[in-house]
């Protein structure tokens, strides 16, 4: 478990900039050259091959050397740890719950108060 | 049940269950917890019978009204059960909506303390419908990542 969510976090850092998420988008319509990518980003191939580095670090995306091109690939597996659709639609509900229990608890006591009011009025 | 797919949720409310109910069919009671709080609920439809229509919309301000639900009731038994759809719209068109597709039972009964409230939610697989339409897909999980990725910025920030 401990080392799920240190799987978790690395993904949500390397998430947590917007080169990185371009690259990411990018990648989704398919493997793309190093060389290709960069080209789209206003910034020196080191600073982008950082942000490669980063990516490939925690999974998200995973990189093969041919001769002199190196190309990154997506990878869909990593992406759905943090794509945890059904916890997200637990917690909607659970917390639609709770605002359901309180609003009808909070509404029963109100009425409660309303008829304790009622009955000190008469004598 | 599929766990992979479904979701249970098993409650005791502390309250009687006519007002529960009334909670879920009186649309400004219901306006009042279907969205959490400042998010502004507006109830268009809440009607409570088998292929009426609920329709809801949210307002972060107020005024601009954004769509939020838009669903068909399947099965009403007074004080009992609410299950709908939101793969048939209010307007009983099939629909594929966004995140995932479901179909939510909601069950009332008496409790020594109130009211037992259990809710099943079975969702359709929202995988297979990727494979499927994988630029779809990726559009829609680009949203989700927007999220997960402003959240991750704010826990970094702090």
């Amino acid at each position: 478990m401990a080392q799920y969510s240190a799987a978790v976090d690395e993904v949500f850092v390397a998430l947590a900039d917007p080169t990185r998420r371009e690259v990411i988008r990018r990648l989704g319509r398919g493997p793309t050259s190093v060389g290709e990518l960069a080209r789209e980003f206003p910034m020196t191939l080191p600073s982008f091959m950082k942000h490669v580095r980063t990516l490939e670090g925690s999974g998200l995306i995973r990189t093969t050397k041919r001769g002199r091109v190196r190309t990154c690939a997506l990878d869909r597996d990593r992406l759905a740890l943090v794509e945890d659709w059904l916890a997200e639609q637990r917690r909607i509900w659970e917390e639609r719950t709770d605002r359901l229990d309180s609003f009808v608890t909070g509404h029963q006591a109100q009425q409660q108060e309303q008829q304790q009011e009622q009955k000190e009025e008469k004598p | 049940m599929n766990p992979d797919l479904d979701l249970v949720l098993d409650r005791v409310i502390r309250a009687p269950r006519a007002l529960v109910w009334s909670a879920w069919t009186d649309p400004s009671s219901f306006a009042q917890w279907w969205l959490p709080a400042p998010t502004i609920c507006r109830v268009d439809r809440l009607d409570v019978r088998p292929g009426g229509g609920l329709v809801t919309r949210m307002s972060e301000d107020g005024v601009d009204f954004q769509p939020h639900v838009d669903a068909s009731f399947l099965v009403v038994e007074d004080q009992e059960r609410i299950v709908f759809t939101n793969t048939i719209d209010s307007e009983w068109r099939p629909v594929a909506p966004a995140p995932v597709h479901m179909t939510a039972e909601i069950k009332f009964a008496d409790h020594p303390d109130g009211t037992d409230y259990r809710i099943v939610v079975r969702h359709g697989d929202p995988s297979s419908r990727a494979r499927h339409h994988e630029l779809g897909f990726f559009d829609g999980w680009g949203s989700v990542t927007e999220q997960l990725a402003s959240v991750a910025e704010g826990l970094v920030l702090r």
